[in-house]
């Protein structure tokens, strides 16, 4: 990447540009992970304003790692591990003349057991899933967020899958 | 595992058309893509990178981040320096010169315009070196001489009363309740309690305790202070004894004496025990020296 061309990230353009690059994976990372309670936008608010404290000593390349370590690690301090339940929208169903009052019924149930099925997922697991499934992130840029191997995160959506759908049965 | 590999890559939304058929002739394959589509539901509420961003700025030292305009900065902060480095040399400029002498100390200045002030112990003088040319103006709080050039009105200001001469010589005594102005040579008016008189060369002008004093002419070409001598006619003995605590550094305890009594006469200032003599006998007062440089007076 251009990047590196820099040695440090001490310049407005160039930490303005990490901000637009890196701030809504944070932001969501942390949501998925640690739900809505933590209020993941001070979190990057606080991580970007500790990357810039220390900016000099901060490659550009170095900057996303840096980011995601600050935020998890200044959030997982404090959480300790609670359950988080994530909140969902009302789909926008459209007005499907055919939708019964049963279906709307069933699929208020089908989204219930979802939810609680997330929350019984791990944070770990969590996080990968929505990443891919809600972002769209490929498997290769979750594993350069997280710092892992593709290959992890390809076993960890999948086991993730494996485990709602047995979730939601089980209910 | 043909099956989870192609869940796998559709996960990864890499299937191909081909691997696409295949998934979808997975028995679960509606089950899988129901809940792919229900968990989009669980989308995040809306982040506000802007807003965030204006904090993560406003958090940040703001001056780190004005970096572009850094040269008018520095060029502003150079400016700065300048005017207030200016500002304070007039500043100091326009400050009175202030000489003052602490007992027994006499010393002398030279005006700016080569005006001559011969100040004795104890005394203050300031004036102002802007403008002196034409505004010749000097603040005294003692006693001094004074020898001045033609030029300009020259003022001396005292809290009593103020002196105006043009060129001449004269001699200020200004001290607690004795206000004395003697004139040596040409002419110097002495404004005092809103009356003015003119003195002309040997003419003395003499307050005393807010009284004036008349007094005779003298023949004397400079005070006589000016030769280590303190010269007093018909004064009151008290400014006598207050006059010799300014040049020697000594206190004298003048309770058991009639300090009213006029003296005439003069004492040294440069032998303690010939000066306490010269006062002392023609008034038959005895004196006896105590440590801390103590005298005690009493009458004999």
């Amino acid at each position: 990447m251009t990047d590196d061309l820099k040695e440090n990230i001490c310049d407005e353009t160039l930490f303005s540009a990490i901000f637009k690059r890196h701030s809504k994976d944070l932001h969501n990372f942390l949501y998925y992970k640690f739900g809505e309670s933590y209020s993941p936008a001070d979190q990057v608010q606080d991580a970007f304003v500790k990357l810039w404290e220390n900016c000099g000593k901060i490659t550009p390349s170095k900057a996303k790692s840096f980011l995601f370590t600050v935020a998890n690690n200044a959030t997982l301090n404090a959480t300790a591990h609670k359950k988080v339940v994530l909140k969902y929208q009302k789909l926008s169903h459209k007005n499907y003349t055919h939708e019964t009052p049963e279906f709307i019924l069933e699929s208020d149930e089908y989204m219930r057991k979802l939810q609680h099925a997330l929350s019984n997922l791990s944070e770990i697991q969590r996080t990968t899933f929505l990443l891919n499934r809600i972002d769209g992130k490929k498997h290769k840029e979750i594993a350069s967020l997280l710092g892992i191997s593709q290959k992890a995160v390809e076993k960890r959506i999948y086991s993730a899958l494996k485990k709602l759908r047995k979730t939601i049965t089980e209910i | 595992m043909k099956r989870e590999e192609l869940i796998k890559k559709w996960l990864d939304n890499e299937l191909s058309s081909e691997e696409f058929k295949l998934f979808h002739k997975l028995d679960d394959a509606d089950e899988l893509m129901k809940l792919s589509e229900s968990i989009k539901a669980f989308q995040i509420p809306s982040f506000n990178s802007d807003s965030t961003f204006e904090k993560i700025n406003q958090s940040i030292n703001p001056t780190k981040f004005r970096s572009k305009n850094s040269w008018t900065r520095q060029f502003l902060r150079i400016a700065a320096i300048v005017v207030i480095g200016l500002g304070i040399y007039t500043y100091i400029g326009s400050l009175d010169t202030r000489i003052s002498t602490s007992i027994a100390e006499k010393t002398s200045v030279i005006l700016p315009d080569a005006s001559h002030v011969l100040i004795n112990s104890k005394t203050d003088v300031s004036f102002n070196k802007n403008n002196w040319g034409n505004n010749r103006d000097i603040k005294l709080e003692g006693e001094a001489y004074f020898k001045v050039s033609k030029g300009a009105k020259f003022n001396v200001r005292t809290s009593t009363g103020t002196i105006t001469v043009l060129g001449t010589e004269f001699n200020v005594k200004h001290r607690d309740g004795l206000f004395e102005v003697m004139c040596y040579e040409g002419s110097v008016n002495v404004n005092c309690n809103d009356t003015d008189q003119l003195l002309m060369s040997g003419d003395s002008f003499l307050l005393l305790n807010g009284e004036i004093i008349a007094t005779d002419k003298e023949n004397l070409k400079s005070p006589a202070w000016k030769n280590n001598q303190s010269y007093f006619k018909s004064m009151p003995l008290i400014f006598v004894f207050r006059e010799f605590e300014r040049q020697y550094k000594v206190i004298l305890d003048y309770q058991l004496i009639d300090t009213s009594q006029k003296f005439t006469g003069s004492f040294a200032h440069d032998d303690l025990d010939l000066a306490l003599k010269s006062i002392t006998l023609p008034l038959n007062i005895k004196f006896e020296k105590l440590k801390q440089s103590k005298i005690i007076l009493s009458s004999e």
